[in-house]
This record gives structure tokens, sequence and C-alpha cells, in this order.
């Protein structure tokens, strides 16, 4: 199996490891999920009908609404929030409900060389993410 | 990052566990960021005050803060979840509205004004130019920044309340200059007439720029609602904090704001088409919404014009603040809209207050806004047109 080592910047600390649900597309917390379920629920977007719960989310930065700080939080405290968040720029809305979510966060990251499926190792404390590529 | 011996004594518990626990999240902020020190700030609008938003965990981080803190700059609130009125009319459920209810006394017990709204702009929260603020409402924060010529970053719920119990932000992004600067030039090659034209341009570049800084050019004349809405739209598909405007917003007015790499994007019929196309409907209209951000006296003269002696098919919300609705009242315009068959929605807004069980599937509105986020959340189809356009469908319901 193909392993790699991306070296990121440490947002929130952190060690978490799971599967990746990649998107290319910007998301917003407010809007774009319901914090009941963790589905995505925004019209058109990559990741509509998708499920985070359980998944390390890895997305370019977050969009939208200022409500996406309490709606990460809320989402993570019903059970059903990802496990970790990497973004190629983490922007504050997404920084701050991270925060107080304790939830391990990463930015700097090509994520062009992570695929949803891919098996992640995050060590947030270091700022790395170990990626483990799904076999085809 | 440096502090002072005071931030020094919040942060070590000094000033009690909760400016203690609200410092940390601010330092934590600050030193992602790069940070040098912290800024005194004197202003903050809250944003995360509907209970849709907070849901029970946003809940109960706001009522903990409420136990022992207190706010020690004045604090407006943005919009919340229910008509605090109207809501048991409306339909909001009584849970809902009492977790909702739950939620504002905590703000209000920490010393919050309970505006309850997304346009503080226009109820009395008036930052100087080049004041330093703490703001959250992603239309608010745009509006404060290119229009006012404030200085804010996009403070989510929990970053505001810090600032607001702490009168401090770490000073990063949109507090220095170095970040003001344009990335990029967008030549608006089309004459912008409506709200909803602006809606058009602030949505197809919000989704070019991200998180950038646009600086529009060609752009005339502009009115507040005008500004309103672009800003609004900006950001919503996208994260836009700040734009200008050559020879319009105050920052654009004399010198070049373009850093010096920047990039160029068009704005043209072809463009405008796009969003049109992205935002159509065809058929029965079930509901009209305005007023995302809240409507303007202006805007609520407006509409009682265009409804004044008609009958709507369809629904029709016109969301604004309380405080504009009790002009309204007095101006005879509440009347006339609500003889038409329209409700009046203070306090919330489709987006934040919860999503009724009333069988919409078709929405018309003038706001990029809204027609970005209900489709999501309330599961319809929108279309963007201007007022009165939406007003006419709603009058024929289709």
């Amino acid at each position: 199996m193909d392993t790699m080592i991306l070296k990121g910047r440490k947002i929130v600390e952190g060690k978490v490891e799971g599967e990746a649900l990649v998107s290319k597309e910007p998301l917003s917390f407010m809007g774009s999920m319901n914090p009941k379920t963790g589905y995505i629920i925004e019209r058109g977007h990559e990741l509509e009908g998708e499920c985070m719960q359980g998944k390390i989310l890895v997305f370019p930065q977050s969009k939208g609404s200022t409500g996406g700080s309490y709606m990460l939080f809320d989402v993570v405290k019903n059970g059903v929030g990802p496990l970790g968040i990497v973004n190629i720029e983490a922007e504050s809305i997404v920084v701050i409900g991270a925060i107080v979510s304790d939830l391990p966060m990463v930015d700097e990251i090509d994520i062009s060389l992570i695929n949803t499926g891919d098996y992640l190792i995050i060590n947030a404390d270091e700022g790395t993410v170990e990626v483990h590529k799904k076999e085809l | 990052m440096y502090l002072t011996d005071k931030e020094k004594k919040m942060l070590n518990g000094d000033f009690g566990e909760i400016v203690q626990k609200n410092m940390k999240v601010l330092v934590a902020l600050g030193e992602i960021y790069g940070a040098e020190k912290m800024i005194e700030i004197k202003n903050v609008h809250s944003p995360g005050v509907s209970y849709r938003v907070t849901g029970d965990a946003g809940l109960n981080y706001v009522k903990e803060a409420s136990i022992n803190g207190y706010f020690i700059t004045p604090v407006t609130l943005n919009t919340i979840g229910i008509d605090v009125e109207d809501w048991e009319k409306i339909g909001f459920p009584a849970d809902f509205s009492q977790k909702q209810v739950e939620l504002v006394d905590a703000y209000k017990k920490m010393g919050a004004f309970c505006t309850n709204t997304c346009t503080p702009y226009l109820v009395g929260n008036l930052p100087r130019f080049g004041e330093h603020i703490a703001w959250g409402e992603s239309s608010a924060i745009v509006f404060a920044n290119s229009v006012i010529g404030a200085r804010t970053n996009r403070e989510g719920g929990p970053s505001a309340l810090a600032a607001a119990i702490t009168g401090r932000v770490p000073a990063y992004g949109y507090h220095l200059d170095e970040n003001r600067k344009g990335t990029h030039l967008v030549e608006v090659e089309i004459a912008l007439e409506s709200d909803c034209d602006y809606a058009a341009l602030g949505y197809y570049i919000g989704q070019k720029v991200g998180k950038r800084v646009p600086v529009f050019r060609g752009i005339k004349n502009p009115t507040i609602d005008n500004l309103k809405a672009l800003g609004a739209a900006l950001a919503s598909s996208g994260a836009v904090a700040l734009y200008h405007i050559e020879n319009v917003t105050p920052e654009a007015l004399k010198e070049n704001v373009l850093e010096d790499n920047y990039e160029i994007l068009v704005f043209a019929q072809e463009e405008f088409n796009q969003v049109s196309e992205k935002f159509s409907i065809k058929g029965k209209v079930d509901i009209v919404v305005v007023g995302c951000p809240h409507c303007s006296i202006e805007e609520m003269k407006k509409i009682s014009e265009l409804l004044s002696g008609k009958k709507l098919k369809s629904d029709m919300w016109v969301c604004t603040s309380r405080q504009i609705k009790v002009l309204s009242d007095t101006m005879g315009y509440t009347e006339i809209i609500e003889k038409s068959g329209a409700e009046i929605i203070c306090d919330t807004c489709p987006v934040l207050s919860p999503t009724l069980d009333r069988g919409y599937k078709q929405v018309v509105t003038n706001s990029g806004k809204l027609a970005h986020y209900m489709p999501g959340l309330w599961d319809v189809k929108t279309a963007l047109i201007q007022l009165e356009d939406c007003i006419q469908a709603g009058i024929d319901g289709e």
C-alpha cells in the first residue's frame, strides 16, 4: 500500500486517524450540512448526500456564514461530526469552531494528494498527515 | 505573541475562570495567525444567537459563560431563530422557541443589546472609519469593513463572545493594513440597477475569489441597499470579508488599493446570465421572501408601494429588524404590506429560523444569500429576481 507523509501546520492539537472524505470545493458548516445527522445538504455541492460522521474531513477552506463555528461545535457534540479537519488554508470560522470543539486540525496541506477513502493518520501537534492510499 | 500585564493576568486566571477560558481562545487564534499582540476593541456584533446555529452545544457554551461572565464592550445581537412576538402565529415550534429565549436571555444577562438583526449598522451600531471591531454575521462584517472602513475579521460565535468578555482581539488579518489591499480587479461591464443585480455580481465573484479581496471598477453611485445586497452574496458563495469599489468605498477613494500582483476578473452579461440560470424556476411560486439582509426603511417603503391595493396569491415574508418594523408601523407601511397578505417577520429569517412544514417547493427572492442557502435548508428551489418581479410573481402566484 502506498504511504506518504505530508507536512503542514498545526491549527488545533491532537492525534486522530480515520478515513478521508475529500471535497475540492470550499465548505460551510452553516448551511452546507445538517448538524443533527452530519450529512452534507448544500445543493450541487460535490459532497451533497455524504455524511461526515467519523471521517477526516478534507477541503480547501471554509466559506459562508459565521454561524459555522457553533454549527461545527454542535455537529461534533452530537457525535455525528468529523474526527479531524485538513485544509489548504484555515479560514477563521472553522478554526474558531475547531478550537472550542478540541478537534484536531492541520492546514497548509496539498489536498490534491488525498482522495476520499484514503486512510489518514493526523498528528496535529507535528502538523503532519500520514496518507495511506486506498488500494484500487 | 506579546501580551500586556493585564492580558497576562486575564490568561492566568486573575480575572476568573470565564475570562481565562475566553482569553485562551483568543491567544490560540492569535498564535495560529501569527498575531504579534492583542488590539483593544469597544464594539462587538455577535453571531451565534440563533438556536438553529448553536444547537444545544452552543446554547450550553453561552449559558455557562453567562453564569459569571459579563461583556465589557457594547454588544449587539445578530438575527435569532424566531420572531420574538409572533413566533406562535408564524408556527415556530414551542420547544425551539423556548431554547431560543434561553439563549437570548444568556446574552442579555451578560449585557448585550437584543437588536436581533443582521443589519446592526441600520439600528445604531455604527463603528467609526478605521475602528477595530469584532463582528460576526458574514453580511455585516463585509459591510463594516468595506462600506464603513472599520476593521474586523470574520468572527464566529465563540470568538465574538471572547472579544466581548475580554475587550480584545488578536491583531491579524483585516486589522492590519497589509491585508486590506485588493487581490482581484473586477471589471464590471454591465450597468447594475437593482439590489438583485448587485447580488448576482456578489454571488459570481464570491465563488471566484473565496476569502480574497475584490476591487470593483465601473460601479457608479450605489445605494446602501445595493451594497448590503452585494456584500451578503459575496460572503455566501465565498468567504469575502472586504471589498473595495473604486471611487466609492472609503479606502478606494484616492489611492490605488490593489496589490502589485492582482488578478483580473470580468463581470459582463454572460457572467450575469450564469447566475440567473443557476437560480431560476418555472411554474408555481409558493413563497416570496425579501429582506435578507433585513430590510431597511427604504426597502419597506418600496415594498409597501408595490403591494398597495394588491392581493398576493403566494405567501410572502418581509424580513426586517424590530426597530425598522416600528418605524414602518408609524409610516403606515406595515398596514399596507399586511393587507396584501404578506407577513412581516422580525428578529429572524429563513436562514436562521427553523424550517417550517408549509409544503413550499419554489421560492422567489431578490437576495443572493437566500437564493444560496434556502435550497439546502428548506429543501426548495429558488429564483433570484428583482424586487418588482418578486412581488409580481407573488401576485400572479407564478
